[in-house]
């Protein structure tokens, strides 16, 4: 037995366990997530055996493979979890917030000591210690005084403060108990369990045996004491066959023991397990594994000395997987390279418009002649919008991933506020391009923030307003047409009309009392603009919607506020589904083809001479429907040269961004289209008034004008 | 070629015991959890099955004693992966009708090692 121990190891250390990191890594990573998850899902009062066993499991699952991939730290931390949510799932101990904070202070430092491993640093790692106390402290049954602040709460005075866990019990700063030997000794599973405190008494009547102190136990059937003493195992079960029967006696030496978490290299010694089982027992000791004796399927006595000394050759591990282990159920999903995908996008993108361009030249064809062809280029014109569709699908990802992130930083925020706060999400479901979904995170974390620290009251000022104590953030998206809305609700105290008001004029910002709601909160936009009475650490120094609304509007999205004073507020954020793909509308001056974005498009109508008015500098203004609004000459933004000088522009397109709307004049409406956008940033440079180009199906190039630069050149 | 029926719920783990058995020629099955090896159990036989404790489900002892049910699998060798290293835990495997156990973490050659002597 011992040679195969040691032959297994030497061969183990070949073995290269490194190219497995990176699936634990990113299992661990989405175990951590879900334990939190569930963690604040947690109702303390009526927590049932299924979420218990979820959340128990998620640290589990991580210790199982920290301690195998030899990760040590993460290891220990998470037996420490493992050990207090074992106690919680079989109901020995009741969960409280003091818990679930330190629960999830440990999922973030397991992250940590992960993120550290993963980049490979080394170097002394952040200490866990303080964590590792105080979750031991919370197993053992012992109460601390709960203290509002996270700060570690004081060591609990009693002997029973001792964990049920080797890692702590060994620390000499523990009450140990005096003796040579240091046991953890189980009796049970006993149908009278007061049989075994009579075992007390034999420490206490004979002298010299040595010390004993009783230990939580984590079944109530089952008393564990730990026992200091120089009297060998086979005195002790002579002593206490007096009142339990050896059966259901067992005795572990804590001398040598770390944990079996703590264990720094998986197949060492010290790895686990190394009970001394007391004698009677028909298990038999092994270094790590045994048999059952009998059990079926388990080899015999003399086969496994047998092969022990066989030699090692067969075991010689080919780094070539099985090409038979298809049936992986969890087929489900896959992991692909970003770039990957976007690289099909593009390619799915150049066939879409070389599709175009077929159509396009299959216009001039005779239909009686050429039916086949044109059946056929209708078929790929189908199929084409299909795949363009499902590739496009592929980067869509659930809003869930980005509001999964806010119900934590809430709980934090508002805890640290002095607010109470629920937080309810709606169309986690909803989905939406990654690119947008990484861009939208920070704005949305800092509307999400002020929500809570600006826009809902304390506890004691809502009682007053009449409101329940509890404030509600609602944080939900949906798809709207082509474009999603996400919308950030609070029931707070809203924007206040005349704070806002009075703001401006002290920053010397051009208002007026008769200006509409809608235009004094588009001011909370203006750059350093805040109106929080207290700064805090959390938000309010003034850098904020401005940066939220220009970081919206770089997606080609806008912003809106709507607000009651004293009953809350709610900004709602429009976005394109997608960066790469949208829907346009063609326009043509002269010669040239400019795309509009459908999304920002109103109407479009011939004008009549009489409706335009020239004002001032040679502005023009056209009346539509009782309102006015700014003429822009696409002709004379973008220098088209005109050969047909009979020929004026005489259509005029309506589009809107950020809440204002201007008319363009253009020659013809050429059509609806979707386009690939490409990025003429990165292939030329920065152009005024166009956010990108797009190639069309008859091969030229077309630019996409920036709606939001034209409305706020109609401003100067 | 013998068959093994991996049984974890972390894809980590089933990932390197299954890399690890085919590479020493074993072919490999693997399940999710206890409930899906039980129902891989249904459609074909295995030589050994080799399961993880701690799964949603259906737990690795739990599958132990709805495999011993089946006459196929009245003889077949399961080993039971844990952490748990209590003699409580030892026993209810053999109470389940358990092979032998293996104690998590373990290294690849000596799951081989421990394979080798059950498998015939």
């Amino acid at each position: 037995m011992a040679d195969a121990h040691q032959e297994s190891s030497g061969s183990g250390d070949s073995f290269d366990l490194t190219q497995f990191y990176q699936i634990f890594f990113e299992e661990a990573g989405e175990n951590l997530d879900l334990m939190e998850q569930m963690l604040l899902n947690l109702n303390l009062e009526t927590a049932d055996d299924e979420e218990l066993n979820g959340i128990f499991r998620c640290a589990h699952s991580v210790k199982g493979g920290a301690a195998t991939f030899g990760f040590s730290d993460v290891a220990e931390l998470t037996h420490q979890m493992e050990s207090l949510l074992d106690r919680l799932r079989r109901h020995e101990l009741q969960p409280n917030a003091l818990m679930v904070d330190v629960l999830l202070e440990s999922a973030d430092a397991s992250r940590g000591l992960l993120a550290r491993h993963q980049a490979g640093e080394t170097g002394e790692p952040p200490s866990s210690a303080d964590l590792v106390r105080r979750i031991s402290e919370l197993a053992s049954g012992a109460t601390p005084a709960p203290t509002l602040a996270a700060s570690a709460p004081a060591p609990a005075p009693a002997a029973p403060a001792v964990a049920p866990v080797a890692a702590v019990a060994a620390q000499p700063t523990e009450p140990v108990v005096k003796g040579a030997r240091q046991l953890e000794i189980r009796m049970g599973p006993l149908e009278r369990p007061e049989q075994a405190d009579a075992v007390k008494e034999l420490f206490r009547d004979i002298a010299g045996l040595g010390e004993i102190a009783v230990l939580p136990s984590d079944r109530a059937d089952t008393r564990v004491f730990k026992v200091g003493t120089s009297s060998s195992n086979e005195d002790l079960l002579d002593l206490f066959a007096f009142h339990v029967s050896r059966e259901h006696i067992s005795i572990r030496d804590l001398g040598d023991e770390t944990g079996v978490g703590a264990a720094p290299q998986p197949g060492h010694a010290a790895m686990a397990f190394a009970d001394d089982p007391p004698p009677g027992t028909p298990i038999a000791p092994a270094p790590g594994y045994g048999f059952f004796e009998g059990a079926p399927g388990a080899p015999d006595a003399v086969k496994v000395t047998a092969e022990v000394a066989e030699p090692k050759g067969s075991a010689k591990v080919v780094a070539k997987p099985n090409a038979a282990q298809q049936s992986q159920p969890e087929a489900a999903t896959i992991r692909v390279a970003i770039s990957k995908v976007d690289q099909l996008i593009n390619l799915v993108g150049e066939l879409v418009i070389t599709q175009a361009m077929l159509a396009q030249n299959s216009r001039s064809l005779d239909p009686a002649v050429s039916q086949q062809l044109l059946t056929g280029l209708a078929d790929l014109d189908r199929n084409t919008r299909d795949l363009q569709e499902s590739v496009m699908s592929i980067r869509m990802i659930p809003m869930s991933i980005v509001f999964s992130r806010f119900p934590r930083m809430l709980r934090d925020l508002a805890s640290k506020l002095g607010k109470k706060v629920e937080f309810v999400t709606q169309g986690e479901a909803t989905e939406l391009d990654k690119g947008l979904v990484e861009k939208i995170t920070d704005p949305l974390t800092h509307l999400v923030r002020n929500s809570c620290d600006h826009g809902i009251e304390m506890p004691e000022d809502r009682l007053k307003a009449g409101k329940p104590e509890t404030g509600t953030i609602t944080l939900s998206a949906a798809h709207q047409g082509g474009s999603i809305v996400i919308e950030v609700r609070d029931d707070g105290r809203g924007l206040s009309r005349e704070k806002i008001l009075g703001k401006a004029r002290e920053r010397g910002l051009d208002v007026s009392d008769q200006m509409s709601d809608g235009e004094v909160w588009q001011l909370i936009f203006a750059p350093g603009f805040s109106t929080a009475e207290v700064v805090t650490d959390v938000s309010g120094r003034g850098v904020g919607m401005d940066v939220v609304k220009r970081n919206i509007a770089a997606l080609n999205g806008t912003v809106e506020i709507d607000s009651s004073e004293g009953y809350g507020m709610r900004v709602s954020v429009r976005l394109p589904l997608t960066l790469a793909i949208m829907d346009g509308m063609s326009v043509g001056v002269g010669e040239e083809v400019y795309i509009l974005p459908l999304s920002s498009v109103v109407e479009s109508f011939q004008v009549k001479d009489e409706s335009v008015n020239t004002v001032g500098q040679g502005s023009r203004l056209v009346k539509v429907r009782d309102e006015y609004m700014p003429v822009i000459e696409l002709e004379k933004v973008f220098q088209v040269p005109r050969f047909d000088f009979e020929k004026s522009s005489d259509i005029m397109v309506v589009v809107e961004a950020e809440g204002s709307r201007v008319a363009l004049l253009v020659d013809e409406l050429l059509g609806q289209q979707q386009v690939v956008v490409k990025n003429l940033e990165t292939n030329y440079r920065k152009v005024p008034n166009v956010s990108g180009a797009t190639i069309l199906g008859d091969g030229k190039v077309a630019l996409i004008l920036d709606t939001s630069a034209l409305v706020r050149r109609s401003r100067h | 070629m013998p068959v093994i029926l991996a049984v974890d719920d972390s894809p980590s783990m089933r990932k390197m015991v299954s890399f690890t058995l085919t590479g020493a020629g074993y072919q490999v099955v693997e399940a999710v959890d206890g409930q899906d090896a039980y129902e891989k159990a249904q459609t074909q036989s295995f030589d050994l099955v080799l399961t993880d404790q701690n799964m949603p489900r259906l737990d690795g002892l739990g599958l132990t004693r709805k495999l011993r049910e089946h006459p196929q699998f009245k003889t077949t060798p399961i080993l039971v992966l844990t952490t748990e290293s209590s003699d409580l835990m030892k026993q209810a495997g053999r109470a389940a009708g358990a092979t032998g156990w293996l104690v998590k973490p373990f290294d690849p050659a000596r799951l081989l090692d421990v394979i080798k002597k059950v498998i015939k």
